[in-house]
């Protein structure tokens, strides 16, 4: 579960890149560099946290 | 009567004709010559001999340096004396700015000293004190050749020519720089140099900074081995890698040269090179380490754990916005040509910036909570100081006011965020302060950078000033976004990859008895306040 999460924090940070390869439009470099940073924020967040949480010392 | 109007004909006429007949050119500039300067009198022995209580017979043309003493004084003698005397007010500009950005490294050791419990007095200080030693051997080592060693040589710093070496690779048909190759040990490649010497304190001290916020997220539970293996690391790789794509000529500098997003990524002093850095590297620090014991209850409520003395907290952060007038205006690199005039400029952006980011937390606290509390006052003041850190350069007042005051509230949200929904514990709220607004800051040159600086006309090898989508370029803001995501996406990763190795090589975390007993006799073998005798106060009480 945590290395999915550092797999997609990653997969956010391709995607962003990938953005000025994808259009030459300012608008449509925007948006996918926003879905980047919003995968990003997901696997940190949604996925790599929430597997830290599942053992953390206070459940015990 | 025909006489009187003939003449005043004529006269009229006359005028007219001068009026319109075309103005005498200017007379040519006449060069200076050797003989020119050989007529400049310089003062007697005697007006010397008698001391100069005026100052106005001290620093003449006797003060300039001769290349051959048989010649005497040349005009090529002046005019090397003139650019000796621009890149000497830069050097020194440069030097003291960087011994102003050290200074920093006490006021985080107070700081976060001060905001966690006296039993971890001594090894939170520790820790301050020596990321500074540890933090400068890896850079010194390898760090400063990945960050700088492809840069291609800084004007107001004479050159430093030697720093031209950029490992780079082909995306997208265009050259992405991902580090640099000169200046290990600060003499490979010919780096022993003046200008580099200059730039090697001025960015090492930056670097630190970054290191320093690591040990505000992990304070009180980690071990003291992991914490020198981590920084070692950080000063070493995930530090310069991001500064070199920022300001070592990397890719990222780059997205207006190859792509035409605005100047490429902005980050004039750093929002996103040293505070974002840090602070995701907190964060990843502060998820694998995991919550001080009795920080949650059983049902995930966090419990406020205050700290021991806000007297320091509060004069860190007064040693910190002190700091910050080296961290900021220091950043031109000089303050001699290429527009760098502008210093004042950045200051006052910078003193305006923290006094709203300031009021922003403590009227959100005011409001919130019913008490001004002083602690998030004293982040405040920082998340306002971190946030124009990057567009500090590049604004005017009123938006280095307005980017302040967003810090100050939105440094108060994100940690009741990370502390309630992520349920990450940070004791010195450092993910918040450095991290939260480092990319604040990031955006923010985006938004509100004005179009009217200019640092030699040109910034990241692009025409014209840097202009945000306030100030009608859409572009610079994508450039700030892709800054951004490398930030979350990459820095982060690559940070938590390397705390997850420490962990499983060295292990992070201090044992359930020493974190109780308190750091100071199990990892350092000396209490912090030995004279005093230490109460432990329940958890959650006194918040």
């Amino acid at each position: 579960m945590a290395f999915a999460g550092v797999l997609i924090t990653l997969l956010g940070f391709i995607v962003a890149v990938l953005s000025v390869a994808m259009t030459s439009s300012i608008a449509g470099r925007m948006v996918v560099v926003l879905i980047g940073i919003a995968i990003c924020l997901i696997g940190i967040i949604g996925v790599l946290n929430r597997a830290f949480l599942k053992n953390a010392n206070w459940r015990r | 009567m025909k006489k009187t109007i003939l003449l005043i004909t004529v006269a009229l006429s006359a005028r007219l004709a001068m009026a319109q007949a075309p103005a005498a050119p200017p007379a040519a500039p006449v060069p200076i010559t050797d003989a020119d300067l050989k007529s400049v009198a310089a003062p007697s022995n005697d007006d010397r001999l008698k001391g100069d209580p005026g100052g106005a017979i001290t620093g003449t043309v006797a003060d300039i340096a001769v290349a051959d003493s048989k010649k005497g004084l040349t005009v090529a003698d002046a005019l090397n004396q003139v650019g000796q005397n621009k890149i000497a007010i830069n050097f020194v500009w440069t030097l003291v700015t960087g011994f102003l950005v050290m200074f920093m490294q006490a006021g985080f050791a107070v700081v976060e000293t001060g905001l966690c419990r006296a039993k971890n007095a001594n090894h939170t200080m520790m820790m301050n004190f020596m990321v500074y030693g540890v933090g400068m051997l890896a850079y010194w080592l390898i760090g400063f050749a990945i960050q700088m060693g492809g840069v291609g040589g800084n004007g107001n710093l004479g050159g430093i020519q030697p720093l031209n070496t950029e490992w780079t690779i082909n995306l997208f048909g265009k050259p992405f720089g991902l580090f640099g190759q000169h200046g290990l040990f600060l003499t490979q490649g010919g780096t022993y140099d003046v200008g580099a010497m200059v730039m090697f304190l001025f960015q090492m001290v930056f670097m630190d900074t970054a290191l320093t916020i690591v040990t505000g997220s992990c304070a009180e539970r980690w071990k003291y081995v992991a914490f020198v293996v981590a920084s070692f690391f950080m000063g070493a790789f995930t530090y310069p890698l991001y500064a070199n794509w920022a300001w070592g000529n990397g890719w990222l500098a780059n997205l207006g040269a190859n792509f035409g997003l605005g100047k490429g990524y902005c980050d004039f002093a750093g929002s996103g090179v040293v505070h974002a850095v840090g602070g995701l590297t907190a964060l990843a620090g502060a998820m694998i380490l995991g919550p001080r014991l009795g920080k949650y209850t059983r049902d995930g409520k966090p419990n406020a754990i205050i700290g021991h003395d806000i007297v320091i907290v509060l004069t860190g952060c007064f040693i910190l916005a002190f700091g910050w007038f080296g961290f900021n205006p220091g950043s031109t690199l000089g303050a001699s040509g290429n527009g760098n005039l502008r210093i004042g400029s950045i200051a006052v952006n910078t003193m305006l910036a923290g006094m709203t980011g300031g009021f922003g937390a403590m009227f959100y606290m005011w409001m919130r909570y019913g008490k001004p509390d002083a602690s998030m006052s004293g982040n405040g003041l920082l998340a306002g100081l971190v946030a124009i850190t990057a567009p500090s350069g590049f604004v005017n007042t009123v938006g280095a006011c307005i980017i302040g005051l967003i810090a100050g509230v939105l440094v108060c949200l994100s940690v009741e965020f990370i502390d309630r929904v992520m349920k990450v514990d940070d004791p010195v709220g450092a993910i918040s302060v450095h991290g939260t607004n480092g990319l604040w800051g990031v955006i923010s040159v985006g938004l509100f950078a004005d179009g009217k600086s200019n640092y030699g006309g040109s910034w990241n090898g692009v025409n014209g000033s840097v202009t945000g989508l306030f100030y009608g370029d859409a572009s610079q803001f994508v450039a700030q976004l892709i800054g951004v995501a490398t930030l979350i996406g990459f820095v982060f990763t690559f940070s938590f990859v390397i705390f997850w190795l420490i962990e499983i090589v060295v292990g992070h975390r201090v044992s359930a008895r020493a974190e109780l007993e308190g750091l100071d006799l199990p990892e350092m073998g000396q209490l912090g306040y030995p004279e005093f005798e230490l109460k432990a106060r329940p958890v959650g009480a006194g918040a």
